[in-house]
């Protein structure tokens, strides 16, 4: 039978058939504890189909099983689910192949489950850096091995971590490297992350520069590398030229940080340090690139001190400049063994572009050619003779050339003296030559008074009213009088009421040119009144034709434009005595000193219309006769005769009429106004007749105005003698009414201006006349009060130059 | 001469005078002539009568220093010359630091051992780096001629760092006798011998060579110029200068 076999053996070996080879249990392994799997590799089919099958057989008992499950974990494995699964057993587990000639049976496997788990592989690992404030972290987070069954969650894994960098070799577990391991329990799986803090060796640092500030010790800085937040040391190694040995720093103090210090004793000349810093962190370190260094050519002295800048006179008076300074006091050039050169730069203080001057080895330098009156801005620096960079500049220093007039300006100024004293001894060798011609040039002779002009023209014409009042207002003192003076001039040229009358000037055609214009001009008296050349002018104009010419006549002449132009040489008068003595015919009588424009003017007069500036006037003239005449009446009260007034020439313009005064006025002023009277103002065909006013306390005031009718008796009023005075009471109406009539006397020969009021405490007229004390206070307090309307009666202030 | 300072002075006085001007412009031209005259024939170092007349230890320390400031001046731009235009990208530095040919003589490394050696002794070493320099500067100034392309700058240098190196060492020859004495140190010298090496083949190393050379020719003359400086100041101005 055996040989049988052989030959069958044989046969089949010749047939190239035989028994299968002998399988081998590669390896069982368990996942979970809970089920395990085992795999073979078969051995030689023997050219036949093969069967194999696995038994197992537990040490606990003698049965001999076969596998349960040749499925599950693919071909050429056994797997043992749950049921067949005992951590406890230990199994017996044989693998044998059938063919049809025989079968043949591996070696034994014993298997013990606990000792063969092992999971599979974590999956989902992922990589992920972090970094904050310059630390990197790198987490690495994975899912442990998915099992069949997710409801233990009794196993525990141990992972392991290995790293190594790409394109190396050897892996690195874990290593150096600190982690940290969360293990977390998410839905019965352990989920493990691990953070990875990777310390990077130190950058290399880098050498700044070295530098020797006395050629004799020197120092070298060098800049540190990051130190990723963990410490590192930085230590300065050197070398010597010809010589092997490597040397530490000696000083990392003395220079500050990241500085090395090498006194005098390792210092040498004449020799090239290799020096190197290197940057060390407990992961490892970075050398810097070498640094070569010989001493000799990297001296940098500190700046040169003690710079002195001094200005100085050369002999021909030029200013130079002499700057001095010491070397800086590390450098020791006494010995020779430091030579330093300077050099120095200036600009002028608003200049852009400096000037650097070389000035070699000497400590001091002299500067020629300065712009006198600038300021210098000067700085130094120094270098070793030979190698070595130059220090920085020095402080700046300024100096300010101080201008040379001494020496241009005194000449000048001698020049000038000379000549001017020159000009002075011809002037006044001249001058002793002709001594009078210059005198009388530079003090011109003072012009004769005025008033022989005005006496020859009046005493010509016998016209001794005029004389009369040019002989009062010679020597008027106070500026502003005469300003109202001009005002009160003014206004009467410009009221129209007197152009609107019927004039019967004919015979009287001399005195009236200048009057034409203003006529027509119902603003004149403004404008007269607010340009004083205007009037001067306008006086000028009277003056020259103030002779008994033939003159047009436009057929409106009033006689108050006579006396106007009498009353404005008064002021022309007044005026030129106060200026400057000028002839009469000089034109220069005109300019009007500008103290005299009339500040105080009534603004009223600037819109007034003629109508109105004609009451005003009126008005103006009563106020200031108000308080003459009534003499302890308040003089405030300039308000009511104004009324009056204008009601009189309102009323005037038709017949006469009464009117009743509405104020409680208790003095009654009886004003009358002569055409021949010296005060312009006072209109004679307005009011040629007689206002009465009578206020009475108790009753109703009343007045009664008794208005002539100017119309064909005026022509006879320019013509002195003419004039009537109404002196006389004609009669006494109910007590209240005094009537006066005009009195015949001739009004020049008695006060000129004196207008005629007749009150009931002050009837007499004659005394009132003579009587100049009381008008003499009258213009001052006029003066002071009134601010509306400064308007005065001329003819108050002119009785004392009587 | 003596007119001539007259007339200066007169016509310093006289500047702002316009009708001496044409006299003063005159006088200026004259002196000017004689002062160039004068300027070319040497000073005259010796007071009239004097026995033993020779030029002063001072003016001959002068004559030293500036010579060998001189020296050190065109060493430095020839180095500098060189290592422009050859030397770049080639690392030379980091090989130079093997040493000179006259580091065989110890010489003063800072200023304390500059100061504390003895001035015969001092001298005697200036001597011997001088006369260390003399073989290699001769062959120097004719081996850079086949430098390529090499600059007539730093042909010109080398031939007049050389003459100027003799003229130094006879100078210093001359102090030395007068400081010793008329004793004549040892003739101390180091011996070079790096001929071979500036007629390499290899360009890179010839050049290397004479990059070492000129840089050892550099620190070496300004050694010389600083240690006479220093002696200089010690001897003639008493340490004060």
């Amino acid at each position: 039978k055996k040989r049988n076999k052989i030959i069958l053996l044989d046969f089949c070996t010749s047939l190239g058939q035989s028994y299968p080879g002998k399988p081998k249990i590669i390896r069982c392994h368990s996942l979970e504890k809970e089920t395990f799997s085992c795999w073979w590799k078969p051995g030689s089919d023997g050219g036949l189909p093969t069967n194999y099958t696995l038994f197992y057989s537990k040490d606990s008992e003698e049965k001999i099983y076969e596998c349960p499950d040749y499925e599950t974990s693919g071909p050429n494995s056994c797997y043992f689910d749950k049921n067949h699964t005992n951590a406890w057993t230990t199994y017996n587990i044989t693998v044998t192949a059938t063919n049809e000639i025989g079968s043949n049976s591996s070696d034994p496997q014993y298997v013990d489950v606990a000792s063969i788990v092992q999971p599979d592989a974590p999956v989902n690992l992922t990589l992920e850096t972090k970094t904050s404030a310059s630390i990197t972290n790198l987490w690495a987070k994975w899912s442990p091995p998915p099992m069949a069954d997710v409801k233990s969650n009794s196993h525990v894994y141990h992972y392991e971590l290995r790293l190594k960098t790409e394109g190396m070799e050897e892996w690195e577990v874990m290593g150096k490297y600190i982690f940290s391991v969360n293990a977390v329990l998410v839905s019965c799986l352990v989920r493990i992350s691990l953070v990875l803090k990777i310390i990077l060796p130190p950058e290399k640092p880098t050498i700044i520069k070295c530098r020797s500030p006395e050629k004799e010790t020197f120092t070298c800085w060098w800049k540190p590398a990051s130190d990723g937040g963990y410490p590192i040391t930085h230590t300065l190694l050197y070398s010597k030229e010809g010589e092997e040995q490597v040397y530490e720093c000696p000083d990392y103090r003395t220079a500050g940080p990241n500085s090395c210090y090498f006194d005098r004793k390792h210092t040498s000349f004449w020799t090239i340090y290799n020096i190197t810093v290197k940057a060390t962190n407990e992961m490892g370190s970075n050398i810097s690139d070498p640094h070569y260094v010989d001493v000799t050519y990297i001296v940098q002295p500190d700046p040169p001190v003690n710079i002195t800048l001094e200005l100085k006179k050369s002999v021909n008076r030029k200013p130079y400049l002499i700057l001095t300074w010491s070397p800086p006091p590390l450098a020791d050039v006494r010995s020779g063994w430091l030579t330093l050169e300077y050099e120095l730069r200036l600009k002028l203080q608003e200049g852009e572009e400096w000037e650097t001057v070389f000035v070699g080895q000497q400590t001091q330098y002299k500067m020629f050619s300065l712009n006198t009156g600038k300021t210098y801005i000067i700085q130094i620096h120094c270098k070793p003779d030979h190698h070595g960079s130059w220090s920085e500049w020095s402080p700046e220093k300024y100096i300010q050339i101080p201008t040379e007039y001494r020496v241009k300006d005194m000449v000048v100024w001698i020049v000038v003296g000379v000549l001017s004293s020159l000009i002075c001894l011809i002037m006044s060798w001249i001058m002793i030559l002709k001594g009078y011609r210059m005198v009388a040039f530079i003090l011109p002779p003072v012009p004769g008074p005025k008033i022989t002009g005005i006496d020859k023209h009046l005493l010509q014409r016998g016209k001794s009213e005029e004389l009369l009042s040019a002989l009062g207002c010679h020597g008027f003192p106070p500026t502003s009088d005469c300003e109202e003076l001009l005002v009160e001039y003014l206004e009467v040229e410009d009221s129209e009421e007197q152009q609107l009358m019927p004039s019967r000037d004919h015979g009287h055609a001399g005195k009236n040119a200048k009057m034409i214009p203003k006529e027509t001009d119902s603003d004149s008296g403004r404008g007269s009144c607010d340009s004083p050349s205007l009037l001067s002018e306008k006086c000028k104009g009277s003056r020259a034709h103030a002779l008994p010419s033939t003159l047009q006549t436009q057929g409106i002449r009033n006689v108050q434009e006579n006396r106007g132009k009498g009353s404005c040489e008064i002021l022309c008068l007044a005026s030129e005595q106060r200026i400057i003595p000028v002839d009469n015919e000089n034109p220069r009588s005109s300019t009007w000193p500008p103290a005299q424009l009339p500040n105080n003017q009534p603004p009223m007069f600037a819109y007034h219309s003629t109508v109105d500036a004609h009451t005003i006037t009126l008005s103006a003239t009563n106020m200031s006769i108000a308080p003459v005449l009534v003499g302890n009446e308040e003089n405030h009260q300039p308000r009511y005769p104004i009324t009056e007034t204008v009601h009189c020439n309102l009323e005037n313009r038709g017949e006469m009429e009464n009117f009743h005064s509405k104020t409680d006025q208790t003095p009654v002023q009886v004003k009358q106004n002569r055409p021949n009277d010296q005060s312009p103002f006072l209109n004679p065909r307005l009011m040629d007749y007689v206002e009465v006013h009578k206020v009475k306390q108790d009753v109703d005031p009343a007045v009664l105005l008794k208005c002539k009718e100017n119309s064909g008796q005026n022509e006879k009023y320019t013509v002195p003698g003419t004039s009537k005075e109404y002196t006389k009471v004609s009669t006494v109406v109910d007590h209240n009414i005094l009537v006066l009539m005009p009195d015949a006397r001739n009004q020049q020969t008695s006060v000129p201006q004196e207008p005629a009021v007749e009150t009931p405490q002050n009837v007499q007229q004659s005394e009132a006349e003579t009587d100049t004390s009381y008008i003499a206070t009258a213009p001052s307090e006029m003066n002071r009060e009134d601010n509306g309307s400064d308007y005065m009666d001329p003819s108050s202030f002119m009785p004392p130059f009587k | 001469m003596g007119f001539c300072g007259l007339d200066n002075k007169k016509s310093s006085i006289s500047v702002s005078e316009a009708q001496e001007k044409s006299l003063l412009l005159v006088a200026i031209l004259v002196s000017n002539m004689l002062l160039t005259k004068e300027g070319v024939t040497s000073l005259p170092i010796c007071p009239n009568g004097s026995v033993n007349c020779q030029v002063s230890l001072g003016e001959l320390f002068d004559r030293a220093v500036k010579l060998s400031h001189y020296i050190h001046f065109l060493s430095s731009e020839m180095f500098n010359e060189f290592d422009e235009r050859y030397a770049q990208g080639r690392g030379f530095i980091t090989k130079a630091v093997n040493g000179c040919h006259t580091s065989s003589l110890t010489t003063p490394e800072d200023k304390e051992q500059a100061q504390q050696i003895h001035h015969e002794d001092l001298l005697n070493l200036i001597l011997g780096v001088l006369r260390s320099w003399n073989d290699p500067l001769i062959h120097l100034a004719s081996e850079v001629q086949s430098i390529k392309e090499a600059p007539d700058t730093i042909l010109w240098k080398a031939v007049e760092i050389e003459e100027q190196n003799k003229r130094l060492l006879e100078g210093m020859e001359k102090i030395v006798g007068r400081v010793h004495s008329g004793e004549i140190g040892n003739e101390i010298y180091s011996p070079w011998e790096g001929l071979p090496s500036l007629q390499l083949d290899d360009e890179d190393s010839r050049l290397f060579a004479f990059y070492n050379l000129l840089h050892c020719l550099r620190r070496d003359s300004h050694k010389i110029d600083n240690y006479l400086k220093v002696l200089k100041c010690r001897l003639i101005h008493d340490s004060n200068c």
